[in-house]
């Protein structure tokens, strides 16, 4: 049972840097942001904070930067009131990531841009542009020092705000998602540079698995009240806390490529979990023969399950042949593509960041005119039916505010029906049918703007399904969703019943979304085959930067936590119950210890090996029979 | 704004103190201005390119800028020998003897004056924006007066037009994927209503989360100077040069010589 009041387990030792006292914070309109927040941070912290959208991580991390002031109570740096000069000296200390970095880059120049925080430390222009380099050449962006910041990629944009604040050499490092929308390689250099960083780090984000690998301490914050106050690993050990704060993701711990199709059941030498065998393999080849209508032999599809070559004769829903883009400046985008899709199919179209994914997607959405060949459901696609796409194929964008910009949900979702001439009972049926698909029946008069980041993600994938397009396209369908929303995007996009076109760097959502990967690597599409086989081979992972070695390893390491069996043992109990000492019959918290066989999640170094049967003080479960006995135990 | 690395050593235009090269370059572009005689705005034409023939700035962005002002350019040519006042001595050129549509030559004189002066500025305009970083012009701009803070709004502006023309168009996509197409009708018009509104909304969160950026590194109001400003007595004699040249082309405009 999770149990919120459950006291903070986590002692801070060493000298203590920040230091919260009863912070409370309620924004202008009165929202209650924070309450009665304690928290000591030490020195070499390494801190992930962690929660629903809204919970008060990044109001919580704006107070220890000072850029806002509490409304009730005192933050405290190095012993000192953040505040007044004080507030100055400190902000030259504290550096704060932004989650986009375009917010963060705003100097004429790369150099500029990273020469910014060491100037205002007194330094001069020579001294803070050779901090500046240096910090460059740390994040490996040197060569791009005299780059105006919007000549950047994206990743290149986090590094070179990450450069920023590592020329100040800061003592803190406060990160607020600092991998959202980065590619599986950058998310490793950005990790192994944070690793690098030798002092304290408060990070928010999400992706617990990142997190497991950066942080050794977690703050679970709900509604704006620190719930828990965790080692890392006693945060990815308690499934029940992770659930009841949105932050379970036990469902990824199963990853594709090591699922084996060979036999019965899902099981590698090197993975423990174990899951329901078939699941994956049913689904995989109900899709293709769903979407290979011609190849009517299961069996021989078990065999060939290689989808190399297209060879059946069914007219293709979309194809493109040979077909290239240009950029003005005659860069090609896209180089002889040669793309199919079948009604039906679930693909995935993978490949780093700039690969061309986005240039595909926005010439098969008729955005842009490329050069080559381009069928539809067998028809050549001229100017006049290019501009018609979007009847018959839809888009949910990457960031989903892209395409939201009506006042109230029900004139968003009903936007598209309108351009389409649909008749009016008919827009109100079909925007409470999709409201009802993606879990957001009642919110027809909400304003999108005001809704949560996950509810955002499904009232734009609302809009485009309202629209019954034959191509469904998803680009990055879980970018910066907690936990929950992730789950629940997976079950959404799960009963989808349409032609599916998934661009993601999550191997998860691929591997269990799609049965044939399309791999693109500069402009080109350089494999393409079944999902299974992708996930098996991680030549084609480095290639195109979405190897997840480190991913597998935390995931192994989360697993080996979370594992869960019988046993008997000595542990300890802080609970509160009605208990009798005699005559005298009471209910209080108290602590005692017993041994008795009961489940729970427990770590194993090795098959040979004892087992760990504490990785934390207390266990949590019900004694039916001690609760009403007699016993002893101190009272204050 | 084309990228400057240190290692660029450049011409002396890229070495001038900016403070003298704004003055020096205003007031050539003031005194062109002034002319009257098309043969004189024709020789500062060619002043104009030798500047950016001795400032080495590049060619493709001069043209690009003149393209940009090439339509009102035009719109000066076939409008004024149409449209200035008939006086005496003018010579109309009549087509098949419609009256109204009489072709005044000294329309067109006047509008090939106004329009090579026009290029001559224009032209002018690379050299002095090209030869240094734009935080260094505006440093040299608030040195010589304008307000620190319409310095910085430039700058920061400068820099977040990239970012709010991605966002304008990321949000177009998103208008257009779902069938939006430009018609004039009521619809037409509230889209467009929310899309600027949207625009707008995003701007202003983003304006705030840059200026708390820019605190959380240490900003108090004021930008590092981007260079320490000193005047030589170089670059006090090329300002001279550049005032003498204009001066020039006044004397000869008001023929001066003869």
């Amino acid at each position: 049972m999770h149990d919120p009041h459950m006291p903070f387990s986590h002692t801070v030792s060493g000298e203590t840097l920040f230091s919260v006292r009863g912070l409370s914070y309620s924004y202008p309109d009165n929202t209650r942001a924070l309450a009665s927040v304690n928290l000591e941070i030490a020195k070499g912290d390494r801190l992930a904070l962690v929660g629903h959208n809204g919970s008060g991580k990044t109001t919580l991390m704006k107070h220890l930067c000072g850029l806002l002031m509490p409304s009730h109570g005192k933050v405290f740096f190095q012993e000192r009131l953040l505040e007044g000069e004080n507030l100055d000296d400190a902000r030259l200390k504290i550096a704060l990531l932004f989650q986009d970095p375009d917010d963060q880059l705003f100097g004429h120049t790369v150099l500029d841009d990273a020469a910014f925080g060491p100037r205002h430390q007194g330094l001069t222009k020579e001294a803070a542009e050779a901090a500046a380099l240096g910090a460059l050449k740390q994040v490996h962006l040197e060569h791009m020092a005299y780059k105006a910041p919007h000549n950047l990629s994206f990743g290149q944009k986090k590094r070179a705000a990450l450069a920023g604040l590592l020329a100040m050499k800061p003592e803190v490092l406060l990160l607020d998602e600092p991998t959202t929308n980065l590619d599986p390689s950058q998310e490793q250099v950005f990790l192994d540079l944070l690793k690098s960083f030798s002092g304290t780090i408060v990070c928010i984000s999400h992706d617990l698995i990142f997190l497991y690998d950066l942080c050794h301490r977690a703050i679970v914050m709900e509604k704006g009240e620190i719930h828990h106050d965790y080692s890392m690993k006693e945060l990815v050990s308690q499934k029940s806390a992770l659930r009841g704060h949105g932050l379970d993701f036990s469902f990824r711990m199963v990853l594709p490529a090591l699922k084996s199709h060979s036999n019965g059941s899902e099981y590698d030498k090197d993975q423990t979990i174990i899951k329901p065998a078939g699941k994956m393999v049913e689904s995989t080849l109900k899709s293709h023969s769903k979407a290979l209508e011609c190849d009517k032999d299961q069996t021989a599809i078990q065999s060939t399950v290689k989808l190399h070559t297209h060879e059946c004769n069914r007219t293709p829903l979309l194809h493109l042949k040979g077909y290239s883009f240009y950029y003005p400046d005659g860069t090609a985008a896209l180089n002889g593509i040669d793309f199919k899709v079948d009604k039906g199919e679930k693909i995935a179209l993978v490949g780093e960041n700039g690969a061309g994914k986005t240039t595909l997607l926005s010439s098969i959405l008729g955005l842009q005119k490329g050069k080559g060949e381009f069928f539809f459901d067998g028809m050549s696609v001229t100017r006049k039916s290019y501009k018609k796409l979007w009847q018959r194929v839809g888009m949910v964008f990457q960031d989903c505010a892209d395409q939201l910009f009506c006042p109230s949900v029900d004139e968003e979702i009903t936007f598209g029906l309108r351009q389409l001439d649909i008749s009016l009972p008919e827009r109100v049926q079909r925007m409470q049918n999709v409201l009802s698909m993606v879990h957001l029946e009642g919110f027809e008069k909400r304003v999108p703007l005001n809704m949560s980041g996950g509810e955002r993600k499904r009232l734009a994938l609302a809009c485009v399904l309202a629209m019954e397009p034959e191509i469904v396209i998803l680009d990055e369908p879980t970018a910066g969703l907690d936990p929950q929303g992730e789950e629940l995007m997976l079950e959404i996009i799960r009963r989808l019943d349409a032609t599916l076109l998934l661009v993601s760097h999550d191997m998860f959502f691929v591997g269990e979304l799609t049965n044939r990967t399309v791999v693109m690597h500069r402009g080109k599409i350089v494999e393409n085959l079944t999902t299974h086989e992708f996930m098996k081979d991680e030549r084609l992972g480095n290639l195109n930067g979405l190897a997840y070695a480190y991913r597998r390893e935390s995931t192994h390491a989360i697993q080996m936590l979370q594992h869960e069996h019988e046993h008997s043992h000595l542990h300890h109990h802080l609970h509160s119950h009605i208990h009798r000492h005699g005559d005298v019959v009471h209910e209080h918290f108290h602590e005692h210890a017993h041994e008795h066989p009961h489940r729970f999640v427990h770590t194993h170094p090795g098959e040979e090996k004892s087992h760990h049967h504490a990785p934390r003080r207390y266990h949590d479960h019900q004694h039916p029979d001690h609760e009403s006995e007699t016993h002893d135990h101190m009272h204050d | 704004m084309p990228d400057l690395s240190d290692s660029f050593e450049g011409s002396f235009f890229h070495k001038w103190d900016v403070r003298c090269k704004i003055i020096t370059i205003l007031c050539f572009c003031f005194m062109v201005a002034s002319i009257s005689n098309f043969a004189v705005a024709l020789i500062a034409i060619s002043f104009a390119l030798l500047v950016i023939v001795m400032a080495q700035v590049s060619l493709q962005r001069v043209l690009r800028r003149l393209l940009a002002i090439s339509g009102f350019m035009l719109m000066f040519l076939l409008i004024m020998p149409f449209s200035v006042p008939v006086l005496p001595g003018d010579t109309i050129i009549v087509p098949n003897g419609i009256q109204w549509m009489g072709f005044n030559m000294r329309g067109l004189y006047l509008a090939a004056t106004v329009a090579s002066k026009a290029v001559a500025i224009t032209m002018m305009m690379e050299p002095l924006f090209s030869t240094a970083p734009l935080p260094v012009t505006l440093h040299g701009l608030s040195r010589l007066g304008v307000p620190e803070m319409v310095a910085q709004m430039i700058l920061l502006s400068h820099r977040y037009l990239h970012v709010f023309r991605h966002e304008a168009s990321r949000i177009s996509s998103g208008m257009k994927v779902r069938g939006f197409r430009k018609r004039s009708d009521l619809a037409t018009l509230q889209a467009v209503a929310n899309f600027t509104g949207m625009l707008f909304v995003r701007s202003f969160d983003r304006t705030e989360r840059v200026f708390d950026a820019m605190k959380a590194r240490g900003y108090k109001g004021c930008f590092p100077e981007p260079l320490v400003l000193k005047i030589y007595p170089l670059d006090i004699f090329i300002s001279g040069i550049g005032v003498a040249m204009g001066v020039l082309l006044i004397a000869v405009d008001k023929n001066f010589f003869i």
